[in-house]
């Protein structure tokens, strides 16, 4: 009887598996979740984990359906704000959604790339700044497609004379999302680790909450200027963004 | 006295096995050795085109591939695919990648020619004639027989390379520039070698030749 097994297990075949998906996005394990939609944005999913970039440094895992389900809604609600042609001009076309994504040993809630035309979201991350998290990585993507509009040291100058930014996002403690009180010039606690990261929070709360952010730039001059220098480079994209 | 040993019920069941395995190598090294046995030829003189001005015929080993182009859709696209096709440029050209019922690619036409086909540099020739700007359509859907034109990783690098889907490939609509549909053949390009575990095919299978019909 062994042999006669050893004999079936030498007719065993194995074939070459195409993933067209990897082909595209250099990115494996990834299925499409949902292909067709009004702005052109094509959402794929995990089915199993994943490592990519330099030394594997950007790992993620194989989204749960159900908690994909619970939580595609408002993914998809949050991206229908952009419309195709707009959507186009930052290069962003594929959303990838994954659990537990993480850059360096960092939990993070997205990755933007803007050469890949893709943009890597953790269903997982924080129910609390989750909406927010999809327009900040957004706004990275629209600073990165049109860096004239969005010029740093323009937008720094906005701050006191005595505020220095950290020299990266990673490379400081100022990490805290939720809204300060008393804003002073700055949203978060994370508007202050850097400028583009500081635009990014403004153009989140803008997507999300824009009374808000209305209201409270009546007080705030330094806030004032800032948000009306994001609403600018805006504009200069497409006037119906904001 | 010579004792006789009764098979046991493993030792039939091996011995009908090798015996079986022995008449299907026998009889497929004999009756299906030819891969094109049961492919139906495509005769073009049967075939009345209402445009055959934007038809292509490929002949490979077993038999004629019949495109169809679209310059309505991809119009510098097509007319460099037609150029090339005009100068005899992928006659011999290696169907160096193919994914079992996937795709099939060809057209290097400086590192992948029967004359000369380099695996360090394939897929990187040129044709001389630059490259092209992809011509992307949101509503081609790359159905099973849909040829498009290959790029790298970049738009804009379309050259002489081109793919045809075996199966439909959601993924690839509006990603690549389209070229047109194979209207006849597509059982001749399932026929195509492949290879055993890469896609990346040690040698492969050749484009006889490769016309515009009017030329034929």
């Amino acid at each position: 009887m062994r042999i006669l097994i050893l004999f079936l297990l030498c007719l065993n075949i194995s074939y070459v598996k195409a993933d067209e998906i990897y082909n595209l996005l250099k990115i494996p394990n990834l299925e499409i979740y949902k292909l067709k939609s009004e702005n052109n944005i094509r959402y794929l999913n995990t089915k199993g984990d994943f490592k990519i970039g330099v030394n594997d440094n950007i790992k993620c895992n194989k989204v749960n359906q159900k908690n994909l389900t619970d939580k595609f809604s408002v993914i998809e609600k949050n991206l229908n704000y952009y419309n195709s042609k707009f959507l186009k001009n930052i290069s962003l076309k594929y959303i990838v959604l994954c659990e537990d994504l993480y850059i360096s040993d960092i939990n993070t809630g997205g990755i933007p790339d803007t050469k890949k035309r893709t943009l890597i979201l953790d269903i997982n991350f924080n129910p609390k700044y989750f909406e927010r998290m999809i327009h900040h990585e957004i706004f990275h993507m629209i600073q990165k497609s049109f860096s004239n509009n969005f010029n740093e040291n323009i937008f720094s100058s906005f701050n006191n004379s005595d505020f220095s930014y950290a020299e990266c996002s990673t490379c400081s403690d100022r990490l805290n999302l939720d809204l300060y009180k008393n804003t002073n010039g700055f949203l978060t606690e994370y508007s202050k680790s850097i400028p583009s990261e500081d635009m990014a929070e403004i153009f989140s709360y803008l997507m999300t909450d824009e009374n808000k952010i209305n209201e409270i730039i009546k007080e705030d001059q330094i806030l004032r200027n800032k948000v009306g220098f994001i609403r600018q480079g805006l504009s200069k994209i497409d006037g119906n963004i904001l | 006295m010579i004792k006789k040993v009764k098979a046991s019920l493993s030792e039939k069941i091996l011995f009908i096995f090798l015996i079986s395995l022995g008449i299907f190598a026998f009889s497929s090294f004999f009756l299906l050795k030819n891969k094109c046995l049961f492919i139906d030829e495509v005769n073009l003189k049967n075939i009345n085109f209402t445009n055959p001005e934007n038809i292509a015929v490929m002949n490979i080993e077993c038999g004629n591939v019949v495109i169809e182009l679209y310059p309505d859709i991809s119009p510098n696209s097509v007319e460099r695919f037609k150029t090339l096709l005009n100068k005899k440029a992928y006659d011999g050209s290696a169907f160096y990648k193919v994914v079992e019922n996937t795709l099939i690619q060809a057209g290097d036409l400086e590192f992948g020619n029967k004359e000369y086909l380099d695996y360090s540099k394939i897929g990187s020739g040129k044709s001389g004639l630059g490259l092209l700007k992809s011509e992307l359509n949101d509503e081609f859907e790359f159905t099973e027989g849909s040829v498009g034109f290959a790029r790298t990783t970049e738009f804009n690098s379309e050259d002489s390379e081109f793919f045809i889907t075996l199966k439909e490939i959601p993924i690839y609509q509006g990603e690549y520039t389209p070229l047109g549909k194979v209207i006849y053949g597509l059982d001749i390009l399932r026929k195509i070698k492949t290879g055993n575990k890469a896609i990346y095919v040690l040698r492969p299978d050749y484009i006889n030749t490769f016309r515009m019909l009017n030329s034929n």
